[in-house]
């Protein structure tokens, strides 16, 4: 499997972030409008561009924009990278998904991804209006890509289902044919496993969860669907020049997250494993709350420690990382001129 | 009071002109790719280029023509109207983006989310164009099978509940027949924005009721005037019953050249190609009242009448839907027949017009520059200048 590298992109809580002013005598021509979040936001995808990315991850936060507005204007913006898209199944009826992902898709030359989160919390779920619990929700899931498969590969396409209903649909040329986006998803349940076992093209981990028997769970389960997904894990990187320099720097994001000195975690000096990346208040300097996506285990060492985790993941059977960093921009391009070169023969000579 | 001039985004591809019906050989909808751009072909192999950025070439087109503004409809065989927006976000300024899309298809919570959205990415330029659907296999087709009636009660309640969500203080809540809504509401980040103005489209009686609540402007497809007027009143009717005054919008095609002949002669060339009409059955098909009121209007276009059959009254032609996919009724005339035409239009109080020609690039700087700068206002219209 040939490895890929995602960038998580920032979640946009923000309007625009107000610029110190400068001295008197220092002439300033800043533009008056600070950079709004699109404009951040394309600036970091140009950075996952330019540093030679596989892709960008746009997250479902309620506090953020939208994902597929999101998207939508990143895919413009590029011309290598695939972005992904994270929503739940009920936003919109599968048929309009798919859609206006085949749009996205001739736009940008098939390379825009969907994330379906299946999971949200009960209450986020009822202030985006959708009430279905437990289990149900993957049976809708299951049904939401069913017919937004159907549609997008079959002409004439009747389903009739306990939420969804169509008669003789199908995209037309020339929205018809274009690649399906790749479907991530994730979740260790029984019901969660056999969505992906089913639908799944990417199946994706935390670095918290039981990664081998989980990909052993779903192994099996494709054993029945005669499909395997590949499989994915969310990565919060901090990667420097060396071990000190990365612990100086892991400790600095702490205190600025409102961290105690004393309470700082070390990192392991054997795995990087480090378990601080989301662990604290997360106020700090974040005005606005904390920094969703930046899940708690990551890793924080040397370029050459962090490769080598990451090497110890893919011989595990996982191959595809959604790298989270902070800052975004500098990290990004931090990663792509120390980090992925590191990793260039796994790239470049993946069975 | 200011009219607001908007041109269309064609999401159904464009032909290099009406000559070529139903050869929208410009987005990569034609079957045959030979002649075709964006994508075009270099080499033997695709140019890399998509209907994306000939979307990109009309906005920019358009917004230094003289519109406001595009259309960007929604039909089964076009580009998505939200995609296009939300890539060609970045790359106008001034331009305003009239989203058409049926309430069904999103909930209404994410429509919220994905509007304010993009007011955020754009500056505050969305516009909507809320449709409800032309019923029959189209509807099914999207997976909706809600009945005539029963889609202006959904969209009435569909747009409710996004202003609900929109305009929320404090955690909104909702529990009606197609929506349920907890605790929702915008994040500091979307809120605050600017709702969309909403260009409202039907007409039927049903449409007529949901736009009184709910419209800014009224959009209706071009008629003969006479007909549109008389749907007018109905619509000033129905609004001063619930203590509203309505404003205007039509949407049309218009055909101008130098010379009235001219104008013809582009008609008569594309009347004369053997073909099929361009207008995919689909579209017509359905239960749309409005849809069903420009076909009796026009008659069923036959080849044999000739072109000429489908001028309702001067310079007002019923046979736009053959040569190109879309409604029947537009302008064909000299530049200050069609002005005065559209100065007519005015003075029966239409307030904002959707104008569209094809091809949409090269028309757009067409009408804007010849026959925007002779518009005199609804005055000399009621006058019925020449
Ligand atoms: C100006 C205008 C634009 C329309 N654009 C669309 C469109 O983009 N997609 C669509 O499916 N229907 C479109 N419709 C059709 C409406 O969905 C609806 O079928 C039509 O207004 C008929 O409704 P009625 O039965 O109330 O007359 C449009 C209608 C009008 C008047």
């Amino acid at each position: 499997m040939t490895p890929e590298f995602h960038l998580t992109l920032p979640v946009e809580r923000r309007r625009a972030a107000a610029l110190p002013p400068l001295p008197d005598f220092v002439t300033d021509l800043r533009p008056s409008d600070a950079a709004g979040p699109y404009e951040r936001l394309a600036r970091v995808g140009r950075a996952a561009e330019l540093a030679g990315l596989d892709g960008v991850l746009a997250p479902f936060d309620p506090a953020g924009q939208d994902p597929l507005v999101v998207a939508g204007g990143l895919l413009r913006g590029s011309r290598h990278t695939r972005v992904t898209a994270e929503f739940h199944p009920g936003i919109a009826t599968p048929v309009y998904a798919a859609k206006l992902s085949a749009s996205l898709q001739r736009f940008s030359g098939d390379r825009f991804d969907w994330r379906l989160t299946v999971d949200l919390d009960p209450q986020t779920a009822r202030a985006q209006g959708d009430f279905l619990e437990g289990a149900e929700r993957y049976a809708r899931a299951e049904e939401f890509l069913t017919v937004a498969k159907g549609v997008w590969s079959q002409e004439d396409y009747d389903f009739q289902g306990s939420f969804y209903e169509v008669l003789g649909g199908g995209l037309l040329f020339p929205l018809s044919g274009r690649a399906f986006p790749r479907v991530q998803l994730s979740g260790l349940s029984a019901e969660a496993l056999a969505l992906s076992a089913r639908h799944g093209d990417v199946h994706v981990f935390g670095l918290d969860d039981d990664l081998d028997s989980g990909i052993a769970a779903l192994r099996e389960l494709s054993l029945e669907t005669g499909r395997e997904p590949v499989y994915g894990l969310r990565l919060p990187v901090l990667a420097r020049e060396d071990d000190i320099e990365a612990r100086r720097d892991a400790l600095r994001l702490w205190i600025r997250r409102g961290g105690a000195r004393e309470a700082f975690p070390e990192p392991d000096p054997c795995t990087a494993l480090w378990p601080g990346f989301g662990t604290v208040g997360l106020t700090g300097s974040h005005e606005d709350g904390p920094a969703a996506g930046f899940h708690e285990p990551g890793l924080v060492g040397s370029y050459g420690r962090v490769a080598d985790a990451v090497r110890g993941h893919l011989d595990r059977g996982v191959s595809v990382f959604f790298l989270e960093v902070e800052p975004h921009l500098e990290e990004t391009y931090r990663l792509g001129e120390h980090l992925l070169p590191l990793l260039a023969k796994e790239k470049h000579h993946a069975g | 009071m200011p009219v607001d001039f908007y041109w269309r985004m064609a999401m159904e591809g464009d032909q290099p002109s009406l000559r070529r019906k139903g050869a929208a050989s410009r987005g990569g909808f034609a079957k045959d790719a030979t002649g075709g751009l964006a994508p075009g072909t270099r080499e033997g192999g695709p140019d890399g280029y998509s209907h994306l950025d000939y979307l990109a070439e009309v906005a920019r087109a358009t917004e230094t023509s003289g519109f406001v503004g595009a259309l960007l409809p929604s039909f089964p065989h076009t580009d998505d109207p939200w995609a296009a927006a939300a890539a060609l976000a970045g790359e106008t300024s001034v331009y305003r983006f009239m989203v058409a899309f049926q309430p069904g298809f999103l909930h209404p919570v994410q429509a919220a989310r994905m509007t304010a959205s993009l007011q955020v990415a754009t500056g505050g330029r969305v516009v909507y164009n809320i449709i409800s659907g032309g019923g029959g296999p189209q509807q099914l087709w999207w997976g909706d099978k809600v009945d005539h009636d029963d889609r202006y009660t959904r969209t009435s309640e569909f747009l409710d509940v996004l202003k609900g969500v929109w305009y929320a203080d404090r955690p909104y809540d909702h529990e009606g027949r197609f929506y349920r809504v907890e605790g929702g509401g915008l994040p500091p980040s979307l809120s605050g924005q600017p709702f969309p103005e909403i260009f409202f489209s039907g007409s039927s009686k049903a449409a007529i009721v949901a736009a009184g609540r709910h419209a800014d402007h009224y959009l209706s497809w071009l008629e003969p005037l006479p007909s549109l007027a008389a749907k007018f009143d109905q619509v000033r009717e129905h609004c001063a019953g619930i203590g509203r005054v309505p404003r205007f919008a039509v949407r049309l095609d218009v055909l101008a050249r130098e010379t009235e002949q001219e104008a013809w002669e582009e008609i008569r060339r594309g009347w004369a190609r053997p073909g099929p009409a361009a207008t995919p059955a689909f579209v017509g098909l359905g239960d749309s009242v409005g849809w069903r009121r420009g076909q009796d209007l026009a008659g069923e276009g036959n080849e044999d009448d000739g072109h000429r059959a489908l001028e309702v009254s001067p310079n007002v032609w019923g046979g736009f839907h053959v040569l190109r996919a879309g409604p029947a009724f537009g302008l064909v005339g000299d530049y200050r027949q069609v002005a005065a035409r559209l100065d007519e239009l005015i003075g029966l109080g239409v307030e904002a017009f959707v104008l569209g020609g094809v091809p949409h690039l090269e028309e757009a700087y067409h009408v804007g520059e010849r026959v925007l700068p002779l518009l005199r206002g609804g005055a000399a219209g009621r006058g019925g200048g020449s």
